[in-house]
């Protein structure tokens, strides 16, 4: 089952060289393994370790969260937009499952 | 006045005391609320291999994050820095009194030195911010989070 992830760039279009903040929120509990469910029981450990950023394939950002990070994480990036292009997410949690997602970038 | 109103003021009194002893021990350390370095130290050591005493406090690192926490689990936390992006490598971020002190680790490369995101900070503690620099050097800038409802469990 893959991981949901959610691009937003805010300004949605920037004009070229302009600042634009890049939110990427992804869907997953994050459980850092000290957490007890309602019998007493300790939940397993299952967050995402590692979140890669490229634009037009080249790594820009990579992100290792751990057991500090909240559920539902929010990764949230500046970058200038001198070109258009495509930005991709890929992220991975402990469990091996994966996540993707493709936004394109386009100036204003 | 009457015996009543005399214990209450001197109890606030006694409190007052206390507190302010406590408060003024952790502000002579220069110290932010909930510092635990022993704590911090063992996550720098895994992560950096370098100690307490090799981070700088710096103006150019700005980290926000809320006074007082409304729910420990989602603490939400902004680290800026004022240096050119291609001087910056990585920033790190750790809270002293959480059971990993590393919350995470940014490695950026062409985007600019910023990242947002929200953490789970266990107790009240210090956030601090460290940005390691491509010649070496880690900066930091650190505050305080009041936390009532712990976020690791």
């Amino acid at each position: 089952m893959a991981i949901n992830i959610l691009v937003r760039f805010n300004p949605a279009k920037p004009k070229a060289g302009e600042e634009v903040r890049v939110q990427v929120v992804v869907q997953h509990p994050m459980e850092p393994g000290t957490r007890r469910d309602a019998s007493g029981k300790l939940i397993p450990a299952d967050y995402i370790n590692e979140v890669n950023v490229t634009m037009d394939g080249q790594l820009i950002a990579q992100v290792k969260p751990g057991p500090g990070t909240s559920a539902n994480p929010l990764f949230a990036f500046k970058m200038k937009a001198s070109k258009a292009g495509q930005l991709k997410v890929t992220c991975k949690d402990l469990n091996g499952q994966t996540g993707e997602k493709t936004a394109d970038l386009t100036l204003a | 006045m009457d015996r009543r109103t005399f214990l209450k003021a001197s109890a606030g009194a006694v409190a007052g005391t206390v507190l302010a002893n406590q408060l003024t021990a952790a502000l002579a350390q220069g110290g932010l609320e909930g510092e635990d370095i022993a704590n911090l130290e063992k996550g720098l050591q895994q992560v950096l291999g370098k100690s307490f005493k090799d981070l700088t406090l710096s103006q150019q690192v700005k980290l926000v994050a809320p006074t007082i926490a409304e729910s420990g689990a989602n603490v939400p936390v902004e680290i800026e820095a004022s240096l050119p992006a291609d001087q910056v490598k990585a920033i790190h971020c750790f809270c002293d009194k959480n059971a990993n002190p590393l919350l995470f680790t940014v490695i950026l490369n062409g985007v600019l030195p910023y990242y947002a995101t929200r953490v789970r900070v266990a107790e009240t503690a210090p956030v601090r911010a460290v940005v390691e620099t491509k010649d070496g050097k880690l900066l930091m800038a650190a505050q305080s989070v009041r936390v009532t409802v712990g976020g690791c469990g």
